[in-house]
């Protein structure tokens, strides 16, 4: 019989993609559980950079925070945020201290800023500007805030500033609804 | 023997897949802006190809004509998914600096190149050589362009969190540049010209 006639092509392809079915389950079964703890972890080794007395936390999913625990009493809140910047979108961490009136911190998830210029967003002299600020004072220092953007990336830090402003006005908001009704 | 060390000598120079195949070269321009990158990319590569050369090699007898290049791709498929969840599973980190371009090996034309020129038409063994000898052809292709990247683009040399080598009173100032894609296409440009000029690679 040649190999080329009749139903032998359809019924080969439909076993080859049988045999991967096969191979991709049992794979997905040993790596299954791996990626969820390397996922866990570094949510944790985030959050950790934040809050380094941190011992556990909870995530609601629904508001997407996360409540950063030490010693059984919360420390801290954190939230992502995204700023729009020059390579696409920014992604961040903010830490909220308790009272919710002043930032613990923000971390730099993702970027794609160039390289040289606007990249210097997730360096420590930058980002430690953020520590300690209070909520209404984060703002670029030409608007009247705590934050000197850096030379010759104005479009990063605002992007960064603006994405941070935006997220906790979003948080706080719904924060208060939710605590009114 | 000396086909198996010719079919593995042959992709290191003279079909060289990055520099005289010119194939492959999305990820290569993609990732190659760090060492840790370059060995990533070709640890995972390099696993596929040879797994794929194997597998289609094996079964290349078999295989109806008509449905050959979808059952290259099945296969080719299902051995990146698997390093790809092997990745994210064991080593995150990596993964995370790789994102895509671990998906993308399924469209990488290197590895469908190979089964559709060599591994459909040789026995195992010979597919075997072939895939190391193109694997390390891509390796020292995409390791020499990270090299030059790195090592210029930001002035300093890093493997895996250990620190090698700065170059005093360049890394304030790197050509950052090279960093960016523009950058990869400006390396690769420059060492075909060099290979060119040189006679390493001879054009047809």
């Amino acid at each position: 019989m040649s190999k080329d006639k009749g139903f032998w092509p359809v019924i080969f392809l439909t076993l080859v993609v049988i045999v991967a079915i096969v191979a991709l389950t049992l794979t997905n079964g040993i790596t299954k559980d791996k990626i969820v703890q390397a996922k866990q972890d570094a949510v944790k080794e985030m959050l950790a950079t934040l809050f380094p007395d941190m011992q556990s936390f909870d995530y609601d999913e629904n508001t997407g925070l996360y409540t950063v625990i030490a010693g059984g009493e919360p420390i801290g809140h954190a939230f992502m945020a995204q700023g729009r910047g020059y390579g696409g979108a920014i992604d961040i961490l903010i830490g909220l201290k308790p009272d919710n009136k002043s930032l613990q911190g923000i971390k730099i998830i993702t970027q794609q800023e160039t390289p040289g210029l606007g990249a210097k967003i997730i360096n420590a002299s930058f980002l430690d500007q953020f520590k300690g600020v209070s909520v209404d004072e984060v703002n670029l220092a030409r608007n009247g805030g705590k934050i000197d953007a850096i030379t010759g990336a104005t479009i990063s830090s605002s992007a960064v500033v603006e994405g941070v402003k935006e997220a906790i006005t979003r948080e706080l908001g719904s924060q208060q609804k939710g605590g009114n009704s | 023997m000396s086909s198996f060390a010719g079919n593995f000598t042959k992709g290191i120079v003279r079909s060289n897949p990055t520099f005289v195949l010119l194939l492959g070269l999305c990820p290569t321009l993609a990732v190659s802006t760090s060492l840790d990158n370059a060995i990533g990319m070709t640890a995972a590569f390099v696993f596929v190809l040879v797994a794929s050369n194997i597998l289609i090699s094996l079964i290349h007898s078999l295989v109806p004509d008509k449905v050959r290049i979808p059952v290259f791709i099945v296969i080719i498929a299902t051995l990146v998914s698997i390093v790809d969840l092997m990745m994210q599973g064991f080593v995150p980190a990596l993964s995370k600096s790789l994102g895509i371009y671990i998906p993308l090996i399924v469209v990488n034309c290197i590895i469908l190149g190979r089964a559709e020129a060599f591994a459909s038409r040789n026995g195992v063994l010979d597919s075997i050589a072939d895939a190391l000898g193109i694997g390390t052809g891509f390796g020292l292709a995409i390791l020499l362009i990270s090299f030059i990247r790195q090592l210029l683009g930001t002035g300093k040399l890093d493997l895996f969190g250990h620190h090698l080598f700065t170059i005093p009173g360049f890394s304030d100032n790197p050509v950052a540049i090279l960093m960016l894609p523009m950058g990869a296409f400006l390396v690769i440009g420059t060492l075909l010209a060099l290979f060119k000029w040189m006679g390493v690679t001879k054009g047809d």
